[in-house]
């Protein structure tokens, strides 16, 4: 390469092969999923936790998604569309964020030790994210797999069912920690990878932005704790009627009327 | 009333190892010293060799937090070893090379060799339009808050710390690391270098530049000149991936 | 026998070094940097407070010019500099900033309108022109009449070094990292290259060169409390005066900086005193005007220094544990000043002495800052009696400086020198009657002789303790040939530092381990320091009188009618115990300013006989107005021009002054 060149001006950089387009494509599509996915993992959890305010709230929630109140009837078949599209984008996330894994073993004998030594939260938190992301990719994929076939199964009934007579409520308690540490980290961590939020004191802003994340976890956890635990409860005490799906209060028949 | 307390007796365990004696291996090795007022690292080290071990292996220059030569992990962390004083430590200190770069010995290593790589490879000079300077005129103007905008990350030491504390540069040797990222910054804000976006996604435009930094922000936690790294490295990841994107 | 070969080899990646091998790689020739450190690790980034340029651009700077920065640097030298060096120097400054901002340096830069100053401890609002807006900005330095200091904030050297060496790693300059030149290779009057030890394998080899440049830096390290980096042990000064052959000027002239931080000795630099600092003593007085009613704080840094410890010896110290010391007072500046201007004296406030700049006052006592002597060259930069040497910034004695340097003037002359030299140094390689002829046999004796050095010590045993030795040398540096010094005091040093020598003949290594020995290489270079401090304490011996830096109580006035001259100093035999000292007369008939009254510190001297003569006839030709223009008559006063490289010649534009 033309030496003067490369000191002056032109950067002699004219002759040389380009650089691929597809790293920051890839950069920021990891992002863009991840940005999609926790936000969808935030109003999941507040549609699952209409539990807490009545059967009745969650009931006309999954109605909702399954286009009732608009068509006047419900099609589950919209709920495994959007499942579909949300489990394409976790694998499409995993397979960008996996670049970033420790490739082999000296790879991650040098990260846990750095880790360990410098003491240091963001760090710690990113693998916090390493070993949440690695167990999600198989407990979303099992989740949404389930609901993707069996949409129908929504429900006050049919979920906590499958809570507790199914034995999927394990699960459920795993993963909502996974997905809530993964999904809160990823929020924080794509503000301060992008910037957003900076202000004019970047130190402080991340500070608060640090506090926010944290309490929105805990937050997160305490309502998904209760929600599980508000399913659990029901699917115990519809044991016996496991498969019975949820009439709504105001078009159950009257009281004097028999079941059946 | 100030209160007079017996000075503490400080617990050095250093790691030491010098590659060049066959058989020899890396141990962490203990030294007893007794803290004095205002001690530093560079004053225990160098009274640990005086005193004690003529053979101990780290690098000073400045000794003023200025020149990044003392660059150790401390306790753990990487940090100036100059412009650190005992009485913010325990009693019991650990200190090791920098890990990344190339070991010298104990606690010296090959940071200029890296930063020479680096600067290679980032062509961290100014860009000009053309080789010839009039001497003879007034410079050209500059305003004088882009100037300090400039120095603001002109004031980089190389120190290696960012890297050090990087978990990117731990794991992929080929990472440039914040020190780097920093760099084209710099030269990017600087309107007397003539290079566009265009030539800078050239050189970090990839998962061993700006792409590979996955901000952990262990750089600028560590960062001994509190050089704005999380900012800089964000915007230049926004400007590299609209280049990307771009067409 | 393993020998590189390049056409110029640059012994230190200072400032100096760096422009220096810039040159002449632009011109066509290989250049090699030897340095012990990373190149911009180099002491020139402690550099904080700016360099000297006329440029003239803030309005405390208009009227600024050449022929200021050349008066104030030659009464700071108290008349020790060469008058021509000191033209070449200012006339070059104006241009190594220019050059400097186009290659990326963060300059400072001058905001137009009102802006808040601190002048003699007063709140002064100054208007910067329009006109100057965005360009570089100057700040005041203690000897100088006009605001002529350009900054990078407070780390102006570090901004100049990381832009030089990344202009030096543009121009593909290999610098050779953890390289320690033991030797330099000549054969009495011709220098080949220098004899090389690997400080990281333990690897001793040869580099030969067509021409070999020290650029070294200080030997501050000969001093207990200084504050130069630890690889200012002044090994370059040593191996040239080893030679035997090429001499050192004016060692004995050594600069304390008034304000060291106390007790760490680290540089808080002048610009604290030059944007409104006041010096104040345990009482909370502020003393300095009492002694110097015209300059203050901002006298030259010799006349401050010895006011400094005059007001301490009267009882007038705070009292610490550590002795006494005095106290810099930077409060008054503001918040927004310090943290913008003064950010690195923040840092070391805080990390060093755990106070706050902005609220707090900070203490400092003087300390060995700066080594005027240095390896004795031409104008070009070249030795004049070993061909091939050549010398530039710190560890040259060009002589621009004399007894005293000017705060500010040292960085501005690291690249100048470096400009300068550089083109000299590449007009010697294409001369074709340099080529280096390498006698195989020459090279191969002085390797070996290193080498044989270096076995003695390692392979002595229960030899003396260098660090101990070393130490002993520098409690005798800063105890008898500090500030003031005086006869029997000098005297004892002396003596002591021969019989150190002595011992340094004698001292052995515990360890004999591979690779970087620290033991090893304290144990060889101590040997050098001691025949350097010795050429220092002798030469102070010497010399009768007080001259700048160099104050005798015992002889406390200047006299240039015995002491005109420059110390050159040699060492002619490896068994000798003294330098030889020669002298080289300064010509009062020949010099544009004749000696007189600096302007600050002692108003008594003894004139020189040939004084008055020519300072008749300088005011007859100004007087006569003949010569016309400032220029003009400069010219007629005493021609510079021709010393020039023909490249760095010409006048230098500025805002009052277009070309």
């Amino acid at each position: 390469m033309n030496s003067t060149q490369n000191v002056i001006a032109g950067v002699g950089l004219a002759d040389r092969p380009l650089k691929s387009r597809w790293p920051a494509r890839m950069d920021f599509a990891q992002s863009a999923s991840g940005l999609v996915l926790g936000l969808f993992m935030w109003g999941h959890m507040f549609f699952v936790s209409t539990i807490l305010i009545s059967k009745d709230a969650m009931w006309s929630v999954t109605k909702f998604f399954e286009g009732y109140f608009v068509l006047g009837v419900s099609y589950p078949g919209v709920v495994s569309i959007v499942v579909a599209g949300v489990l394409g984008l976790v694998m499409f996330h995993a397979f960008l964020a996996m670049r970033k894994f420790p490739a082999n073993y000296r790879q991650y004998r040098t990260f846990i030790g750095h880790r360990r030594f410098m003491a240091h939260e963001d760090t710690t938190l990113w693998w916090v994210q390493v070993v949440t992301g690695f167990l999600l990719f198989f407990m979303a994929a099992v989740h949404l797999y389930q609901m993707m076939m069996h949409p129908g199964d929504i429900g006050p009934y049919g979920s906590a069912d499958r809570v507790w007579s199914g034995r999927w409520w394990p699960l459920y308690l795993v993963m909502l920690f996974a997905v809530e540490l993964h999904g809160g980290v990823g929020l924080y961590r794509l503000c301060v990878k992008w910037g957003w939020l900076e202000g004019k004191d970047a130190n402080a802003s991340r500070r608060k932005l640090k506090a926010a994340k944290w309490v929105l976890t805990v937050f997160f956890l305490v309502l998904g704790l209760a929600t599980l635990g508000a399913y659990m409860k029901i699917g115990y005490e519809h044991r016996a009627q496991v498969g019975e799906k949820y009439t709504p209060a105001w078009a159950v028949p009257a009281p004097k009327e028999k079941a059946q | 009333m100030a209160e007079v307390k017996a000075a503490r007796t400080l617990t050095f365990k250093i790691l030491r190892y010098n590659p060049r004696v066959p058989g020899d291996k890396p141990r962490l090795q203990s030294y007893q010293l007794e803290e004095a007022d205002g001690m530093t690292l560079f004053i225990a080290l160098n009274e640990i060799r005086d005193k004690q071990d003529a053979s101990l292996a780290f690098d000073f220059v400045c000794r003023a937090g200025i020149c990044g030569s003392c660059a150790m992990t401390i306790d753990g962390r990487p940090g100036l070893a100059c412009r650190t004083l005992t009485k913010n430590l325990g009693a019991e200190i650990t200190l090791a090379p920098l890990p990344v770069f190339e070991l010298i010995a104990d606690l010296s290593v090959d940071t200029g060799k890296w930063m020479r790589g680096m600067s290679e490879r980032l062509q961290t000079w100014v860009h000009m339009k053309q080789e010839e300077i009039d001497l003879k005129r007034i410079e050209d103007r500059m305003d004088p808050d882009l100037a300090e905008e400039i120095f603001e990350l002109d004031r980089c030491i190389e120190c290696g710390c960012c890297v050090a504390g990087c978990g990117t540069a731990r794991m992929r040797e080929d990472f440039v690391g914040a020190v780097g990222l920093n760099k084209v910054a710099r030269f990017r804000l600087d309107p007397r270098d003539k290079r566009t976006d265009d030539d800078y996604y050239e050189l970090v435009g990839d998962d061993a530049g700006v792409f590979g930094c996955m901000s952990l922000l262990g750089c600028h936690d560590v960062c001994p000149k509190q050089l704005p790294l999380q900012t800089q490295i964000a915007f230049l990841r926004r400007k590299m991936v609209l280049q990307g994107t771009k067409g | 026998m393993k020998v590189i070969y390049t056409d110029v080899l640059v012994i230190g990646g200072g400032l100096a070094g760096l422009r220096l091998a810039i040159g002449a790689k632009r011109r066509g020739h290989d250049a090699i940097i030897l340095s012990l450190v990373p190149a911009k690790r180099s002491h020139s980034k402690a550099a904080q407070g700016g360099m000297q340029a006329s440029l003239a651009n803030v309005t405390k700077g208009q009227g600024d010019n050449e022929d200021v920065h050349f008066e104030d640097t030659v009464r700071g030298s108290d008349w020790g500099a060469d008058q021509e060096v000191v033209r070449m120097f200012v006339n070059t400054s104006p241009k190594a900033v220019r050059e400097l901002a186009a290659w990326g340096v963060p300059w400072s830069r001058v905001r137009k309108g009102d802006r808040q100053v601190v002048i003699n401890g007063q709140k002064v609002t100054i208007t910067e022109r329009d006109e100057a807006h965005g360009t570089v900005a100057q700040r005041d330095f203690g000897g100088t009449k006009k605001w002529r200091t350009c900054y990078v904030a407070d780390a102006t050297g570090h901004a100049m070094l990381t832009a030089v060496a990344d202009r030096a790693i543009a121009e593909s300059i290999p610098v050779h990292e953890r390289m320690e030149a033991l030797a330099l290779i000549h054969d009495g009057g011709r220098c080949l290259g220098a004899v090389v030890r690997n400080l990281v394998t333990g690897e001793v080899l040869a580099y030969v060169a067509k021409a070999t440049a020290i650029a070294t830096g200080g030997a501050g390290r000969l001093y207990r409390n200084t504050t130069n980096a630890v690889i200012c042990e002044g090994i370059g000064h040593a191996i040239a005066m080893e030679t035997g052959v090429a001499a050192l000027g004016n060692m004995e002239a050594v600069q304390f900086h008034p304000t060291a931080i106390f007790p760490a000795g680290i540089l808080v630099t002048e610009g604290c005193r030059g944007d409104g600092g006041l010096l104040k003593d345990a009482s909370g007085h502020r003393f300095m005007p009492d002694y110097e009613p015209e300059k203050k704080e901002l006298a030259s840094r010799d006349v401050v220094s010895r006011r400094m410890e005059e007001h301490i010896k009267k009882g007038n110290g705070a009292k610490s544990r550590f002795g006494e010391h005095l106290w810099l007072d930077i409060t008054l500046l503001g918040e927004h000043h310090i943290h913008h201007n003064l950010r690195e004296v923040w840092d070391i406030c805080h990390y060093f002495l755990g106070v706050d700049p902005v609220k707090d006052l900070i203490a400092v006592r003087p300390a060995q800052h700066y080594t005027m002597g240095g390896v004795r060259t031409k104008p070009t930069g070249e030795s004049p009696t070993l061909k091939g040497l050549f010398a530039a910034g710190e560890a040259a004695c060009w002589d621009m400086h004399g007894f005293n340097r000017l705060g500010g003037n040292s960085v501005a002359e690291t690249v100048v020198a470096g400009m300068i030299v550089g083109e000299f140094i590449a007009d010697f390689c294409d001369k074709s009657e340099n080529a280096a002829t390498v006698p195989v046999g020459l090279v191969q004796e002085f390797v070996e002789r290193e080498k044989a050095k270096l076995d003695e010590i390692v392979n002595r045993r229960n030899g003396e303790d260098p660090s101990a030795i070393k130490l002993e040398m520098q409690d005798l540096m800063t105890a008898n040939v500090g500030i003031f010094r005086t006869g029997p005091e000098l005297q004892a040093a002396v003596d002591g530092l021969q019989k150190l020598l002595a011992r340094a003949r004698n001292v052995g290594v515990r360890s004999s381990a591979p690779g970087p020995n620290p033991e090893l290489v304290t144990a060889y270079r101590v040997q050098k320091m001691i025949r350097l401090a010795l050429t220092i304490a002798y030469g102070a011996l010497t010399r009768t009188e007080s001259r700048g830096a160099h104050f005798r109580s015992d002889y406390p006035r200047r006299n240039d009618a015995e002491w005109l001259k420059r110390t050159l100093a040699t060492w002619k035999g490896d068994s000798d115990t003294l330098p030889t000292l020669n002298y080289e007369p300064l010509d009062p008939r020949r010099m544009e300013l004749p000696p007189g009254w600096r302007g600050y510190g002692a108003k008594d001297y003894i004139d020189h006989p040939d004084t008055p003569a020519r300072a008749a006839e300088i005011e007859k030709i100004k007087a006569s107005g003949a010569a016309g223009d400032r220029i003009a008559l400069q010219r007629a006063l005493m021609p510079y021009d021709h010393l020039l490289p023909p490249v760095l010649r010409g006048r230098n534009e500025r805002i009052d002054e277009p070309l």
